[in-house]
């Protein structure tokens, strides 16, 4: 997060990760098109060769708040990695400063080992640039729901219960599922900057009205809560990771 | 470097820095787009970034502003207007109207990237579509000027509706907005390959360090091995000389008259003492030529010579077995740059291998002629100018024995091989002496190559004809020493001290 008290700005970093082809630029693509157009930035797309991301996308997602100290600057960039193995370094130069992170991992019963090592990955890039993931708030999409041989919903509920990390499913090439992912990330994403920065009082800004006027700047007023808990598992909304302030 | 330190110079890109409009957009551009919208619109066009540089100034003197620019008072007022313009807040919606006091107006569109102002455009002047005569502000801020003339300029100015200003300025305001984001993805994409590049070249020179620290290691511990092998060869050669010593003192009777029976199994000792020294010191020279330690004294030196040795050291045997010996050396004189002990043991090994092989009443011939070197294996022509530098020297020792089936030529320079195990017993050996052979005239840079004794005259026909060799030729092809001098080749090159 870089905070900027005399612009009164806040910057939020948001990264998609999972392995290749689970989805995550179809995800960014659909949350372009979910969200209201004066509080998005162009999507940047680098480096595609025959569709698949070379390097990253990013999609700015830019909107004022009014807190009891006045009105301020959100600015929440999103991005992606590229999901192919030979592309770690890049990986883990994007992963650098994400305040939050949603694993898009592929429903598809043949990709539960990519799906693993991937997580893997994500975990040893982590701890390569000092932290762990119990440090960063984490939620996993099941995504490619619409697909035959994928893993069943009972399935993935049963392991969701039993694991840390919330979970939804989405199918982010007809857009579901999508914003529910965004906005479980942003909310939890606040809510543990809020603990470690003590936000609301520096900024004048509680947890639940940030995503509030977050959802209604995006073109969804009213539906923050919804969106945002529609996971399985994981910690309740509103409870911090573990170990997260330092 | 460090991965940190590679990702240090590509952070700013997957973070959140402001970017600047100066970086990213090209001024002598920018102002070709702006002076095209003038020509379209007639409405002069300013571009600033949010520091006040101004990067696009396309505007012409109205006629009325060259009046009001006559007297000082009008040039300072009309100074003093365009500095607002360029610093008049925008408001939230980022587009405001900025008056003149001549009657005229600015239009002032605020440069937004990624929710941050970079900077602004600033439209006119133009006259709003309302304005029929001068405002009195024009009278109070310059009073002595002349109301006629300045009522006619002002009418001359197009007029302009708010609304269709507004298109144009949101027009041009997409147009450059477009083109910072091009630009910024060009400028994104760009330090993102330097990074890659970095990036691969850190984890290649980490890559090289380990393998260099390998290859230290491995070099120490070739290092030990050669000590090893000395040592222990120095070790099993003491004991040895003394078998070999005392068994040929009792053979030869100084500790007093042995029986028949205890003389033959004395020489029997004394024999196998000698084979037994012959594989321990063959082993110490294989390894050495295996790893490279085996130091050859090259010096300048005549093949005939060093033959004519191999011939007397081996005479004796061949004449034993009634063998006939014979050298051809037609007097081959050529400089070769060679060790010629080691080429000494070379030829003592093919010629006593030959004679071993040669029955009774055989022929052992060993020919040595000097040759223009064929054209080489990567060759790349000019051989008319490059054959006459690569003379060689070339030593067939031809036999008449039991020859070697055409399958098998190609192992017989692998160690321990022998063609027959069966014909191990009749023939003895270790079957070390051609692998010796081999890697010794490598080390020269020469090669050897084995073929049937062909009956005169048929030595060009391809193998596997009809008749059955009757013998075989070990060909020893030396490079001379000037080839081995001048040509750049794989070939070791000659120690020419």
């Amino acid at each position: 997060m870089q905070l900027n008290f005399a612009a009164r700005e806040v910057a939020i970093k948001l990264v998609y990760y999972g392995p290749a082809l689970s989805g995550k630029t179809t995800n960014l693509k659909a949350l372009h098109q979910l969200v209201q157009e004066k509080s998005r930035g162009r999507l940047m797309t680098l480096e595609t060769k025959d569709d698949r991301t070379l390097f990253f996308d990013m999609l700015p997602l830019v909107f004022k708040a009014d807190s009891d100290h006045g009105s301020m600057n959100l600015r929440v960039k999103v991005f992606t990695v590229p999901g192919q193995v030979v592309h770690s370094s890049t990986r883990r130069l994007v992963l650098q400063g994400a305040d939050g992170i949603v694993f898009v991992a592929d429903s598809q019963l043949a990709e539960t080992e990519n799906n693993a090592e991937s997580f893997l990955d994500l975990r040893a890039n982590l701890k390569e640039l000092g932290r762990s993931l119990s440090q960063v708030p984490l939620v996993i999409q099941f995504n490619k729901r619409d697909l035959p041989n994928i893993r069943t919903d009972a399935e993935i509920d049963e392991l969701a219960r039993r694991g840390k990390e919330p979970v939804s499913k989405a199918c982010a090439v007809s857009g579901v599922g999508v914003l529910e992912s965004f906005f479980g990330l942003l909310d939890r994403t606040w809510k543990h900057l809020d603990v470690e920065h003590d936000l609301r009082d520096k900024l004048g800004l509680k947890p639940e009205a940030f995503l509030a006027m977050a959802a209604a700047s995006l073109g969804h007023a009213g539906q923050a809560a919804a969106l945002s808990t529609a996971f399985i598992g994981g910690s309740p909304a509103g409870s911090t990771p573990t170990g997260g302030s330092p | 470097m460090t991965a940190q330190k590679t990702q240090g110079n590509a952070l700013d890109v997957v973070g959140d820095v402001p970017i600047r409009l100066d970086e990213v957009i090209d001024r002598d551009a920018l102002s070709e787009m702006c002076r095209s919208m003038q020509a379209l619109f007639g409405i002069g066009v300013r571009v600033y970034a949010s520091d006040g540089a101004l990067l696009a100034n396309v505007a012409s003197e109205l006629d009325i502003c060259g009046l009001v620019n006559e007297s000082s008072q009008g040039r300072g007022a009309c100074g003093a207007t365009v500095s607002a313009a360029k610093s008049v807040d925008p408001g939230d919606d980022g587009d405001v109207v900025h008056p003149c006091f001549t009657g005229l107006a600015y239009r002032i569109v605020s440069l937004d990237y990624e929710g941050r102002r970079i900077g602004r455009i600033v439209l006119g002047p133009y006259a709003p579509a309302g304005l029929r005569e001068p405002p009195e502000s024009l009278a109070r801020t310059v009073p002595k000027l002349d109301v006629l003339n300045s009522t006619a300029r002002l009418a001359a100015v197009a007029r302009v509706k708010p609304e269709a200003l507004g298109r144009i300025a949101r027009h041009l305001k997409t147009t450059i907005e477009l083109i910072i984001f091009s630009s910024h993805k060009a400028y994104v994409t760009s330090k993102l390959h330097l990074y890659s590049v970095r990036e691969s070249y850190r984890a290649l020179e980490e890559k090289t360090q380990r393998l260099e620290q390998a290859h230290t290691k491995l070099k120490e511990l070739d290092r030990l091995k050669s000590n090893f092998l000395g040592t222990v060869s120095h070790e099993l050669r003491t004991p040895l000389t003394s078998i070999i010593g005392y068994s040929e003192m009792l053979a030869e009777g100084i500790a007093g008259p042995l029986s028949k029976e205890q003389s033959e199994f004395v020489t029997t000792i004394h024999g196998k003492g000698e084979q037994l020294l012959a594989l321990i010191m063959g082993l110490l020279d294989l390894s050495k030529l295996d790893s490279g330690t085996m130091s050859l004294r090259q010096a300048p030196m005549q093949i005939s010579p060093t033959l004519k040795e191999v011939i007397s050291t081996v005479a004796p045997v061949a004449l034993k077995k009634q063998v006939e010996l014979v050298l051809d050396d037609d007097g081959a004189a050529c400089e070769l740059a060679a060790d010629a002990e080691r080429l000494r043991q070379v030829f003592v090994n093919l010629v006593d291998n030959a004679v071993k092989f040669t029955p009774k009443g055989g022929k052992v011939t060993v020919r040595a002629r000097v040759a223009d070197g064929g054209p080489s294996d990567d060759d790349d022509g000019g051989s008319v100018l490059l054959a006459p530098v690569r003379r060689v020297v070339q030593v067939s020792v031809t036999d008449t024995g039991i020859g070697i089936p055409s399958g098998e030529r190609a192992k017989v320079f692998d160690a321990f091989y022998q063609v027959d195990s069966s014909s191990t017993r009749e023939y003895g050996g270790t079957g070390l002496g051609l692998s010796i052979v081999k890697r010794i005239v490598e080390a020269h840079g020469g090669t050897v190559v084995i073929s049937a004794n062909e009956p005169s005259g048929t030595a060009n026909e391809p193998s596997g004809t009809a008749h059955e060799p009757s013998g075989t030729v070990f060909t020893v092809t030396l490079p001379s020493a000037q080839a081995r001098r001048t040509l750049p080749s794989r070939l070791p090159p000659a120690d020419r001290t």
